[in-house]
């Protein structure tokens, strides 16, 4: 799962024309750690739910990695 | 282009799903019921018209009904038309609460939550998609008795002016379309007086052409507009 979630970040980052990442750390944030705004969180989340089912910002904001993967565990 | 279309069983949304289906567009339906009038298309293009009954009163079942079971991701979504809207014609200190909340559930809070879905899976297949919304020259131009179908209207105008904005960057628009009053169901209950009335409001003194609405509409979703976003068109015949 946490691959498939790296995989996603970084299909995001690229479409925006960001640096993509090697790896990330449940610490990391999404905003100051990974430079994402809120459109791209918009496209993480669509991207998310379409492999996963689930749709990490149904009921509140997501903040870190870590966040992301308690919601899919 | 893939298109949702909703209201699409009668008036100015069957006439937009027959023009996107004359110019080879595949059209995803929307409507509470099948009529004769969506049943002679669906025979005619049996291959890119297709059908689902929903009904947009009951907001909150928009994501499974519509986009779970019906234009799934699988589905490359181009664009879509919220046109499904209720009529709610009274003066204001009639005002009746249930009726005004079942108006905003079908004219307002239906087309934000399809929009919402509709710019996911526009996202999910980095589509540049267009959103038109069909409001209402009452919005504009004050008509005695229509003062709360008018408000949801408006509501909708400016909900589509902020989407623009919001999404541009990206290549999504959202327009709206404004038509004056049509000869269609949504006005069969005004006489025939009354209907003369508001047409000598307008330049050409006619009803609107349902056809130039929908040729409009569709012009708005196809790529010769593709500079045109956060607008507001008026086809009213001049109600000026």
């Amino acid at each position: 799962m946490e691959q498939r979630v790296l995989d996603i970040v970084n299909v995001v980052l690229e479409n925006r024309s960001k640096t993509k990442v090697n790896n990330l750390s449940p610490d990391d944030k999404l905003r100051e750690t990974l430079g994402f705004d809120s459109l791209d969180l918009a496209e993480l989340t669509v991207r998310i739910e379409d492999e996963f089912g689930v749709d990490i910002f149904e009921d509140g904001l997501i903040n870190t990695v870590g966040e992301i993967y308690s919601k899919l565990g | 282009m893939n298109i949702l279309v909703t209201g699409c069983s009668r008036g100015v949304g069957l006439e937009i799903c027959r023009v996107l289906l004359e110019q080879g567009h595949t059209v995803y339906g929307i409507a509470r019921n099948y009529t004769d009038g969506f049943k002679e298309l669906a025979i005619r293009y049996k291959d890119s018209l297709f059908f689902k009954s929903v009904d947009l009163s009951v907001p909150a079942e928009i994501h499974r009904q519509v986009f779970k079971e019906y234009v799934t991701n699988r589905i490359v979504l181009d664009g879509v038309v919220n046109n499904a809207a209720m009529a709610y014609d009274d003066i204001v200190t009639n005002l009746k609460l249930e009726k005004l909340e079942t108006m905003y559930a079908v004219n307002v809070f239906a087309p934000m939550m399809i929009t919402k879905y509709a710019i996911r899976n526009m996202l999910l297949h980095r589509k540049k998609g267009c959103i038109v919304h069909i409001s209402s020259v009452s919005v504009h131009t004050g008509y005695k008795g229509l003062a709360m179908y008018a408000s949801s209207k408006g509501a909708l105008e400016a909900f589509s002016k902020d989407t623009a904005r919001e999404w541009g960057e990206l290549g999504i628009r959202s327009n709206v379309v404004v038509p004056g009053f049509m000869e269609t169901e949504m006005s069969a209950s005004l006489t025939q007086e009354q209907k003369d009335r508001i047409f000598r409001r307008t330049s050409m003194k006619q009803a609107t052409s349902v056809r130039s609405v929908a040729e409009t509409t569709v012009f708005l979703l196809s790529e010769k507009a593709c500079s045109i976003t956060g607008q507001n068109i008026h086809i009213d015949n001049g109600t000026i």
